[in-house]
C-alpha cells in the first residue's frame, strides 16, 4: 500500500501539481485509494490468501509440510452410501460418476466384489497416483527449485515431481508412481503424470485404470494451511472421456507431528526377525 | 574328510542358502521349477518394464496352429535396459524365443533365463540369483 500511495504522489509532483493544491486533492485520492486498495485486498483474501503462503526463495508457492485430506475418497471416488466396510462419502468425481468403457465397467464391478481381496493396497503395494494423494494417511511433501520430493505414510514409495522444466523420458518404465513432470501457472503447480503399470487401483472400491493412464495435477494454495488438489485423470483403454477430482487437503499443525512407517508388505514375516535360533 | 564335517558344511551351506532369497526380491525357487526347462517362441503381447521384476506376456501359436498366452518373469528394468532391452525393443509383436523354467503352479508361467530377440541376441534376462543356467528344454 505504502509503495502505491508513493508511486501515486510522484506521478502527481511529475505532473506538475502544487503542494496547496495538491494537498486537497492528494488527500482526497488517498482516501479512495485506500479504500480502494482495502476492498480489493479483502476480496483476494477471500477467494484465496496469496498473499501469506509459504514461498521458496525464487517466489514460487512452498508445498513443503505434512498433509492429509478429511474425505472418504479412498473409500469411493463415487458418491456411495455406507456399507459394512464404507462411510458414506459425496465422492471427489466431477458430475458423480466415472465414465468407464462398458468392458471396463464389467472389470470395475468385478474389482467391487472382490474388493476385501484383490485391493493392492491391503497387499502393502504402492498407491500410485492420484491416490497417494487422499489415502487417508499423512504424506510429506519436501521441495526445492528443481523438485517436489512426496513421501507418503504409506508403504515405501517416493515421489519425485519435477520442475526442472525437463520433459517425460523417451524411453521409459511402466512405474508404480509414473512419472511426473511439472510447471507453474502463476501460484498453481501443474503436473503431467504418464508412463504408469496397470498393477494399482484408484480406490479400495475397486476403480481402476490400466497403464495407459495419464493424470494431470493441479496443486493450489487455498490458504497457508490448506492446498486445493484438482486432477485429470485420461485413459483410453478404461474411461470413454477425460474425468475430474477434487480434494482438500489439511496440513498437520500437530506438535511434533512426524511421518510413522507403515510398511505392510513385510507384516507377514515380521515373526521371523530378528532371527530367534532358540526358539524353533 | 568326516562324514560329520560334510554334514555340518552341508548344514551351514544350507542356512547360507536359506537366506539367500532374503536379498532377492523373491527366490526363483520360490515360484520357479529347476526340474522344468522349458523353451518357447512367439510374439510380445505385453511388456511390462517394472519394478522389482518386469514380465513378458508373449501369444505362442501351438501345433495345431492354437494360439495361447505365456507369461515370463524378466530381471528389473535397470538391468535389463544395461543390456540393451527396453519398451523399444520388445514392442508388441516382436518375435521373441525364450529359454528358462516353467512355474511351479504348472500352468503358462516361466522364468525367462536366456532370450533370443529377432535380431539373433540372446540375452540374460532373468535377475534372480538363485536361478539354475539354461538347460535343454526336454524333446516333446
Amino acid at each position: 500500500m505504502n509503495t502505491l500511495h508513493s508511486n501515486a504522489l510522484q506521478r502527481y509532483k511529475l505532473q506538475g501539481y502544487k503542494p496547496s493544491r495538491f494537498k486537497k486533492v492528494g488527500s482526497a485520492l488517498l482516501l479512495l485509494l485506500s479504500v480502494f486498495t482495502f476492498s480489493a485486498l479483502t476480496s483476494t483474501a477471500e477467494a484465496h490468501d496469496n498473499t501469506k503462503i509459504p514461498r521458496l526463495a525464487n517466489g514460487k508457492p512452498d508445498f513443503s509440510g505434512i498433509w492429509q485430506t478429511t474425505s472418504a475418497a479412498d473409500f469411493d471416488l463415487e458418491p456411495h452410501s455406507n456399507r459394512k466396510d464404507t462411510p458414506p462419502g459425496p465422492g471427489i468425481v466431477e458430475g458423480g460418476e466415472i465414465p468407464y468403457l462398458p468392458k471396463a465397467l464389467v472389470q470395475r464391478k468385478k474389482n467391487f466384489e472382490n474388493r476385501a481381496t484383490d485391493d493392492p493396497a491391503l497387499k502393502g503395494y504402492t498407491l500410485g497416483v492420484p491416490r497417494t494423494v487422499y489415502y487417508p494417511e499423512p504424506f510429506q511433501i519436501f521441495q526445492r527449485t528443481r523438485d517436489l520430493t512426496v513421501v507418503p505414510q504409506f508403504g515405501h514409495s517416493v515421489r519425485t515431481i519435477h520442475t526442472n522444466n525437463t520433459e517425460h523420458p523417451e524411453d521409459p518404465n511402466d512405474w508404480w508412481l509414473g512419472d511426473s513432470r511439472a510447471k507453474w501457472e502463476g501460484d498453481t503447480l501443474v503436473v503431467d503424470v504418464k508412463h504408469f503399470n496397470d498393477k494399482t487401483w484408484l480406490d479400495r472400491s475397486g476403480n481402476f485404470h490400466s497403464d495407459a493412464l495419464q493424470v494431470v495435477e493441479r496443486w493450489k494454495y487455498l490458504d497457508p494451511n490448506t492446498i486445493e488438489y484438482k486432477a485429470t485423470l485420461s485413459d483410453e483403454q478404461v474411461f470413454s472421456k477425460p474425468w475430474n477430482i477434487t480434494v482438500i487437503l489439511y496440513r498437520h499443525r500437530e506438535k511434533n507431528f512426524q511421518l510413522i512407517e507403515d510398511y505392510r508388505y513385510t507384516l507377514d514375516y515380521d515373526q521371523y526377525y530378528p532371527p530367534k535360533p532358540d526358539q524353533k | 574328510m568326516s562324514h560329520k564335517t560334510i554334514a555340518a558344511t552341508l548344514a551351514i551351506l544350507g542356512v547360507i542358502a536359506s537366506t539367500l532369497p532374503v536379498n532377492a526380491h523373491h527366490a526363483f525357487s520360490a515360484e520357479f521349477d529347476a526340474a522344468k526347462p522349458i523353451t518357447v517362441k512367439g510374439v510380445v503381447a505385453k511388456f511390462e518394464l517394472v519394478n522389482p521384476h518386469s514380465w513378458l506376456y508373449i501369444d505362442v501359436t501351438g501345433p495345431d496352429g492354437k494360439v495361447t498366452q505365456w507369461g515370463f518373469e524378466f530381471g528389473a528394468p535397470f538391468g535389463l535396459k544395461e543390456k540393451g532391452i527396453s519398451k523399444k525393443t520388445l514392442t508388441v509383436g516382436t518375435e521373441i524365443t525364450i529359454s528358462g523354467y516353467k512355474a511351479k503352479n504348472d500352468q503358462n508361467f516361466g522364468y525367462a533365463v536366456e532370450s533370443t530377440l529377432a535380431d539373433g541376441r540372446t540375452i540374460k534376462t532373468g535377475g534372480a540369483q538363485d536361478a539354475p543356467a539354461v538347460q535343454p528344454a526336454p524333446k516333446k
